[in-house]
């Protein structure tokens, strides 16, 4: 492949097929934001610190600031976008940030739910500390990660009384 | 929605489903792409600049340089900085533009169809430089033989002073005294959003710029300033603020936007135009909290009685004022403390240096005062043996008090009232709860020997609302609507300019409406941060908001009641809140009467250090806020939270390198900001509420007072713990290992 030349790219995205015209080294957050024009993936750092551009690749959390498109050609991806329902109906962990104020300027937001949505679709009953530990990984300068916290747990406990 | 009670947050639905558009997200699809290109040079003269390979890059559509801005200059309270630095410009500028006296001066604004052909054309600009001798710090810039701005005689631009009583009689008459020299570091506010723009000429001729900020009515005089344009003839708009923190008060794409919109509307191009920055342009091209070196002298009784205190401050304002003269103030008010001081000495002095200008930060010099005064109060505890609560208690402000200035302080004060509250949720007397053993590296168990536990204490005050005579207001308006023959309104509209920075301002509006109104919380609708919709409410800055916004839209739903009771339909009010006037202090004494509202804080924070590794684990903070009213109290708690996350990270981790006026680590991978693994295990927040006689509903502000008390409560921890005291930060485990190897602990 060449770095300038652009490529026809298949993206999985919410369940969507979408085709992408960009170089080989495109980044699957530019994708999204940039040809997609999924903006709710954010942007922080640039290198993989901060967590902010977490979306789900085959239901695993991935930085993709960090990611080339053409790695997931085909695979599903998952953004913020396409957490909540068709009609609108908000996702559990959407509704926990919301109950819990798990966020303030929000902009680390879709990047704590991506990653909280991968912990609880895997364990709806997770501990403080496997909390903890999921999202050691992502970074918010505003809220001190107490509601944050309080929010994965309540999105746990949405997510087990949906089930009953 | 009564006040006092939690709403959901009116942002909150956008937040979570990525509906909300930060500055970088509502690009237009056909817009302009451009990239500011920074001098690079901390100290040097342009000798000559060549942009012809720039312009004939593929893609460029044009460049913009110091030619294209009718006065070239900037500064929020000191026109010191030139917008571009530039061989052509129109001469209309206080400040020479030929020398570029920070590494983050604007070149040229490179325009083109993609930000890849802007970025690569930006490469071409082929430039002379000769380099300066460079002042690159206060110890280099003070001996005044390099000068920073040679249109001065001195790099020492800014000085205040305090004389009260006689502070050599007054340390003649102690029976102890506590010296030191203390040293404050930089700060980057690492806001998760990093600045970006979008600006183009809109249907009324207007040059306008979408970006973030705390301040859209600032950010349009400061445009409207460099374009030689009335302001009606300049919009300003915010998108969703990714964080501010004070970060985003000084201009950064504001003004270079909006020349750049005016040049390619002057040239018939039809578009807008979008620059972001990369998080290195962010870290490089923004203003950092002030590093300081303070020596300061506290004289009391052997009981405990404060007899003088003398300090000089000396803060490092960087190349540029932007903010520092204010943040001097702060700073020089609270460097003696929320303490009865009868006699003082105290000279703060701002400094330029070739170096990153220091600016706004929560706290804006009071986390800096604060680490000074409460650590000398700390240590006086300890040399005395005394309580440190009960030495603070004895001599505590009150509302007798004529405090620093000599002008007594703004009624209510509440410095008794949180010490009080704190020491009965965290005696000093009281055993540590045994905290689980820790080890930052799981592979490597804590040895039980080397963990040590300490307990530290801290108190203060902070302002809230603009300080020194500035001319403080702010604006509200709302419009009622509802039938001729209705009773009450059943739609409120409200139009604010409060910037949302994520403290949820606009949440806290909405409700104070609807509750003042005796609406529900749906029925408000609210239109923010416009100067095309909205007054001027001043910045989102000095924890100001609540208080002086809550007031403004109090007296503007009282007048749409007046207009709505004449049988008005829709009926809108318009109001100006303005508190009472402050005043600068007298040169000579620092006499006047500073503010006219203030929030006080007490903190108790638990430690554990490894005295092995130096590591240091912050076990609990219980942080005490006298607030007036918690109008939504969730929000504050997180306010709260949030702060001392902030705070721990500038006590602890994060390190900003600047070495010859070059920040040497600008990226979050080597400025490290606290994860969810690093912050306080807990944090108690014990939520006070005398009421401000002039607040809404009482409120005084928050935002920034957990900041100020935390750095010295953890010192002070440190001390219990390890009995070392360590006068500067962050405490790495490099700095605490060897302050106890010099201890011999
Ligand atoms: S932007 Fe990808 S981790 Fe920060
Ligand atoms: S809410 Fe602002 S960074 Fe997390």
């Amino acid at each position: 492949m060449n770095a300038e030349e652009s490529y026809e790219i298949r993206l999985k995205v919410n369940g969507r097929t979408q085709h992408v015209t960009a170089p080989a080294r495109r980044l699957l957050s530019d994708a999204l934001r940039g040809e997609l024009g999924l903006t709710g993936t954010h942007v922080g750092c640039e290198h993989g610190v901060c967590g902010c551009c977490t979306v789900l690749v085959d239901g695993a959390p991935v930085r993709s600031c960090l990611t080339f498109a053409v790695a997931v050609q085909d695979k599903d991806i998952r953004t913020v976008e396409g957490l909540a329902a068709g009609d609108g109906e908000l996702h559990p962990v959407q509704e926990a940030f919301k109950e819990c104020h798990g966020l303030q300027c929000g902009f680390c937001t879709p990047g704590f739910l991506m990653t909280a949505c991968a912990l609880i679709e895997q364990n709806n009953d997770p501990t403080e500390q496997e909390i903890t530990e999921a999202i050691a990984g992502n970074l918010c300068r505003c809220t001190g990660y107490q509601n944050i916290r309080a929010a994965v747990r309540r999105a746990a406990e949405i997510t087990r009384s949906d089930k009953r | 929605m009564a006040v006092g009670t939690d709403s959901a947050r009116v942002d909150a639905v956008d937040k979570v489903t990525g509906l909300a558009l930060y500055p970088a997200d509502a690009v237009p699809k056909d817009a302009l792409h451009a990239v500011v290109v920074f001098t690079n040079q901390p100290h040097a003269r342009l000798v000559s600049m060549d942009l012809s390979k720039t312009v004939a890059s593929p893609g460029v559509v044009t460049v913009v340089t110091a030619a294209d801005v009718p006065v070239n200059e900037y500064g929020l309270t000191l026109f010191d900085q030139p917008v571009f630095i530039g061989l052509d410009d129109t001469g209309r500028s206080s400040v020479p533009c030929d020398v570029s006296r920070w590494e983050a001066d604007h070149l040229v604004v490179v325009v083109a169809e993609s930000l890849s052909e802007a970025r690569r054309a930006s490469a071409l600009i082929d430039t002379e430089w000769e380099p300066l001798p460079m002042a690159s710090d206060v110890a280099s810039a003070k001996a005044d033989e390099i000068l920073v701005h040679p249109g001065s005689s001195t790099n020492t631009y800014h000085t205040l002073q305090i004389r009260k009583g006689d502070a050599v009689l007054g340390m003649e008459a102690a029976d102890v005294i506590i010296e030191g020299t203390y040293e404050l570091p930089h700060q980057e506010h690492a806001y998760l959003q990093v600045e970006a723009a979008t600006a183009w000429i809109d249907e009324q001729d207007r040059v306008t710029v979408e970006t973030s900020g705390q301040w859209v009515h600032e950010d349009r005089e400061q445009i409207a300033h460099a374009l030689a344009v009335d302001e009606e003839e300049v919009r300003v708009r915010y998108a969703a603020i990714g964080g501010a923190f004070g970060g985003k008060e000084d201009m950064s794409l504001q003004i270079v936007m909006a020349v750049t919109a005016r040049k390619l509307g002057a040239l018939g191009i039809n578009r807008s135009v979008h620059c972001g920055w990369s998080r290195e342009e962010s870290i490089v091209g923004h203003h950092k909290r002030h590093r300081a070196t303070v020596t300061a002298r506290l004289g009391a009784t052997s009981e405990g009685f404060i007899t003088a205190v003398e300090a000089d401050v000396w803060l490092d304002a960087g190349a540029y004022n932007y903010t520092s003269n204010k943040v001097l103030g702060n700073l020089h008010l609270s460097v003696a403390g929320a303490y009865n001081v009868p006699n003082a000495r105290i000279d703060s002095r701002a400094i330029y240096t070739h170096s990153v200008p220091g600016g706004a930060f929560r706290g804006f010099g009071g986390p800096q005062g604060a680490f000074v005064a409460e650590s000398q109060m700390n240590k006086l505890a300890s040399k005395l043996g005394m309580d440190p609560m009960e030495l603070r208690q004895r001599n505590a402000l009150t509302d007798l008090s004529d405090g620093i200035t000599q002008s007594g302080l703004p009624e209510g004060v509440g410095v008794t009232r949180v010490i009080d509250a704190c020491v009965e949720r965290v005696p000093p007397s009281e055993e540590l709860p045994e905290y689980p053993p820790f080890s930052p590296i799981a592979s490597l168990p804590a040895k039980a020997e080397q963990l040590r536990q300490g307990r530290g204490y801290a108190v203060g005050m902070k302002n809230v609302g603009f300080s020194f005579g500035f001319p403080e207001a702010c604006e509200a308006d709302v419009v009622f609507h509802g039938d001729a023959d209705e009773e009450r309104p059943n739609r409120v509209e409200l139009f604010h300019s409060a910037a949302e920075v994520g403290q949820g301002v606009h949440t806290a509006l909405t409700q104070m409406v609807a509750y003042a109104v005796g609406l529900d919380f749906e029925s408000v609708d609210g239109f923010f941060s416009d100067t095309s919709t909205g007054g001027d409410s001043g910045s989102a800055s000095a924890s100001r908001l609540t208080f002086m916004a809550g007031n403004s839209v109090l007296g503007a739903v009282e007048e749409a009641e007046k207009a709505w009771a004449d049988g008005a339909r829709p009926a809108a009010g318009h109001f100006r809140y303005k508190p009472p006037m402050t005043e600068a202090l007298d040169p000579e004494t620092g006499e006047g009467q500073p503010n006219f509202c203030y929030g006080y804080m007490a903190q108790a924070v638990d430690l554990t250090v490894d005295v092995g590794t130096g590591h240091i684990r912050v076990d609990r903070v219980v942080s005490v806020h006298d607030v007036g009213k918690a109008i939504h109290p969730q929000m504050l708690r997180g306010q709260i939270e949030g702060a001392i996350a902030q705070a721990h990270g500038y006590t602890l981790s994060e390190q900003l390198v600047v070495e010859n006026g070059r920040i040497q680590n600008p990226r979050l991978s080597q400025y490290l900001i606290p994860g969810i693994g690093d912050v306080p295990a807990r944090v108690d927040c014990v939520i006070l509420e005398a009421a401000d006689p002039l607040g809404p509903w009482g409120a005084r502000g928050v935002s920034e007072m957990p900041y100020i008390t935390y750095a010295p409560a953890v010192t002070a921890a440190l001390y219990d713990a390890a009995g070392i005291w360590i006068n500067k930060f962050p405490l790495t485990p490099s700095v605490v290992l060897e302050h106890l190897a010099s201890a011999e602990i």
